[in-house]
């Protein structure tokens, strides 16, 4: 869900057909080595596969499709659908028995009710058998785990590593000589002092991301969990009662009043608007902000921002990566071209096609490798952004990915949203998600 | 001149009249069967599994959703219910007020009345996904139309959060359904006020009633069953709207505006809890079906009445 730009090139910003072109002149040299023999001998050739992506990859399929025609002679069919809408479509494909889909572009947190329900295939065979090419141990450990690992087996493949990073308005907070916060502390603080001061002028410390779907108040409340060192789940039991899971939620809250009106209605319509007019001097987003940041287009900010990885709090001392969506490729267990299916996959997520991807405009990848996340192309193609994310992902916070995840997220989802609301506590509200997890984990 | 019914036979001997009829029913029967029946019995044999999405009727668990739903700890549903009740309630006899008062109005209307009922369906034919984003357009905080002047006008110093807040959220959502659907009552409406024959409205002015009695006393009692038909129906409609709240508030504030229809959207699509789900819809057709006993039994008597 993410591409970056922090360089002022902004006439380059807008994809075109011109800058798609060159993008996939680009890739086809490189990644056309990545083929099978068994794709390289055309084998495949003239046939199709049916696939499912979400909104924010458009581009990036548009991408593969005309690279994977031009180097396998696969034409692929893409379905775009949105995020949240993946796991229903790829279910009740399988389930009816329509089998139109080969190929599912999965939300990570769905993988594991997308296991139980049967409508991926297993791929742990495969990927032992093409780990030369694959190169398992080049994904970054807790992404590769969290977003295919089910049950000791593998069903899918990374291509989209998401995480939130801290974008801040320079201008706003030099008036205030602040700078980026290191500490959740510290953020509430410079929040605190910039909508005091600036409210009048419309301008506020920052939009808590608040609205009640789990992709967008779990994430603000994840940010904040991953900051302090908490889990989700601690050895598959829920832990939302720890001091670091409760810290997060208090911090939640504390900025509520300080932030944008009104937490509870902020979506991404509303906080993005609002950050790149410069109404508020921080947002916790997905790292393709960077481009949006730099578009003059559609900001009022261009080189005025900067960003920097989620504040730290509690004991907690080191930065950690809070897994706020990410993707991955999956085959669907209706697909009658399973082989095909994998061929594709595996080209897809491999460390070429990545880079390729990551260094397209507003293809919204983010890196699941190392060797991309720490690719010199990468680098210079997002400087900023590269080091925020760099240095946060040593360390993870995954989302739940159990079977019971949507179920799981859903309930937090409800007592997140009653906290920000002011209709519950933070401790209380965590004590019935956590009383709700357990039921469902039961 | 003498009438007599005779069976055509048809497609041989021995098709007899109860066969024929039997025949020609066929089409609806299965109609109901396929569109009706099947889905309702599914749904419950549904309601008594844990089911998943992609794995429906999983295991069988018996009374297992219904316990939990009402006695087992849920803290949604019920309140869901409850809310959807208030909502329908308040919307439908707000329109009702103000559709009968628009009827009125039309109804004196001397000249361009065709016009101005034309205008008023245009709430009505706008999609309701639309009239969400038309309102969460008017009400944003930041931005928003209403905001705007309240802020202009100084009756405020800062933007109200109109759906981030309670009250506000679950009224604006109300408003927001009484702008879509006070056309639709008042069309009928006036339907209903255009059968009261004129003569009758003309013997009252003959005798020097006020506008106010020909309303309470003639118009009023001849119109209150289908006053009340349109009602009910509004009711019926309002248990179940969806588009509106999940654009506008999408259950918040928390869940303060969580209705029932949305509810069970929610555990079916959102959780892919479809056993619960079909618990929950029929647990919702069981309630709808009570609340509305009384305005039926209502209904029945002002017929009585009126006949």
């Amino acid at each position: 869900m993410a591409d970056r730009l922090d360089r002022s090139a902004t006439s380059a910003l807008q994809l075109n057909r011109r800058s798609l072109l060159a993008a996939s002149a680009a890739v086809t040299g490189a990644a056309a080595l990545n083929l099978s023999p068994l794709l390289r001998s055309r084998s495949f050739a003239g046939q199709e596969l049916n696939l499912t992506i979400i909104q924010p990859h458009a581009i990036a399929g548009e991408v593969l499709k005309k690279l994977f025609l031009e180097q396998a002679g696969v034409t692929l069919n893409f379905t775009v659908i949105p995020y949240d809408q993946v796991h229903a479509q790829a279910t009740l494909d399988v389930q009816s028995g329509a089998n139109h889909y080969d190929v599912h572009d999965y939300w990570y947190t769905s993988i594991g009710a997308l296991v139980d329900d049967k409508v991926v295939v297993d791929v742990t065979e495969w990927i032992e058998r093409d780990k030369e090419k694959i190169e398992p141990g080049d994904f970054i450990k807790s992404i590769y785990d969290a977003y295919t690992l089910v049950n000791g087996r593998r069903w899918g493949l990374p291509y989209d590593g998401d995480s939130h990073v801290l974008f801040y308005n320079t201008e706003i907070l030099h008036r205030h000589g602040l700078e980026a916060p290191a500490t959740w502390d510290a953020y509430y603080q410079a929040v605190k002092t910039i909508t005091e001061h600036e409210k009048a002028n419309g301008i506020y410390g920052t939009a808590l991301l608040g609205f009640k779907v789990p992709v967008i108040i779990i994430s603000s409340y994840a940010n904040r969990l991953a900051g302090f060192g908490g889990k989700f789940l601690k050895d598959g039991q829920p832990d939302l009662l720890s001091d670091e899971s409760i810290a997060a939620a208090d911090e939640l809250l504390r900025i509520a009043p300080y932030a944008l009106p009104t937490p509870s209605e902020t979506a991404f319509d509303q906080a993005l608007p609002a950050f790149l007019s410069g109404n508020v001097a921080f947002l916790e987003f997905w790292t393709d902000l960077g481009v949006r940041s730099q578009d003059p287009k559609n900001s009022k900010i261009v080189d005025k921002w900067d960003v920097t990885q989620l504040p730290v709090g509690g004991k907690n001392k080191t930065p950690v990566a809070a897994l706020d969506a990410g993707f991955g490729w999956a085959i669907s267990a209706g697909s009658t071209k399973k082989e095909l299916a994998w061929e594709f996959v595996r080209w897809a997520a491999s460390a070429q096609t990545s880079l390729k991807l990551l260094t397209t405009y507003n293809s919204g990848i983010d890196p699941t490798r190392n060797s991309t996340l720490n690719a010199p192309e990468y680098k210079s193609f997002a400087p900023k952004v590269q080091r925020a994310a760099a240095a946060a992902f040593g360390s993870a916070l995954v989302w739940p990915t159990v079977p019971q995840a949507p179920k799981l997220l859903d309930a937090l989802t409800e007592q997140l949203a009653l906290i920000l609301a002011g209709q519950t506590k933070p401790k209380a509200g965590l004590e019935a998600a956590q009383h709700a997890w357990e039921r469902l984990l039961a | 001149m003498a009438l007599s019914l005779r069976v055509v036979p048809f497609g041989g001997a021995g098709v007899d009249r109860r066969r024929t009829a039997w025949l020609m029913l066929l089409p609806l029967l299965a109609g109901l069967l396929i569109f009706a029946v099947y889905p309702s019995l599914y749904v419950l044999a549904l309601s008594f599994t844990k089911s998943t999405l992609g794995q429906p009727f999983k295991t069988w668990i018996g009374w297992g959703n219904y316990r939990w739903l009402t006695i087992g700890g849920d803290e949604i549903f019920a309140p869901s219910l409850l809310r959807a009740a208030l909502f329908s309630l308040g919307v439908a006899l707000l329109e009702l007020w103000l559709g009968t008062w628009l009827a009125l109005l039309l109804a004196s209307l001397k000249r361009g009345g065709r016009l101005v009922r034309s205008i008023m369906l245009l709430p009505l034919m706008t999609p309701p996904v639309l009239v969400g984003v038309a309102w969460k357009l008017l009400l944003a905080p930041g931005g928003g139309l209403i905001n705007g002047k309240l802020l202009e006008w100084g009756l405020v110093d800062r933007p109200v959060s109109f759906l981030g807040t309670q009250p506000w959220a679950m009224l604006s959502l109300m408003v927001a359904d009484v702008w879509q659907w006070t056309p639709f009552v008042a069309i009928l409406a006036y339907a209903a006020l255009r059968q009261v024959p004129d003569d009758i409205i003309e013997a009252a002015l003959l005798d020097g009633a006020s506008d106010s009695a020909i309303f309470w006393r003639i118009l009023l009692p001849l119109t209150a069953p289908l006053l009340l038909a349109i009602f009910v129906l509004r009711l019926i409609m309002a248990f179940k709207t969806f588009d509106l709240l999940y654009i506008l508030t999408f259950g918040g504030p928390g869940s303060s505006t969580e209705m029932a229809g949305f509810a069970i959207w929610r555990t079916a699509l959102r959780s892919f809890d479809v056993g619960t789900a079909a618990a929950q819809t029929v647990l919702f057709a069981v309630f709808v079906s009570i609340f509305i006993l009384p305005f039926l039994w209502l209904n029945r008597r002002v017929e009585e009445r009126a006949s």
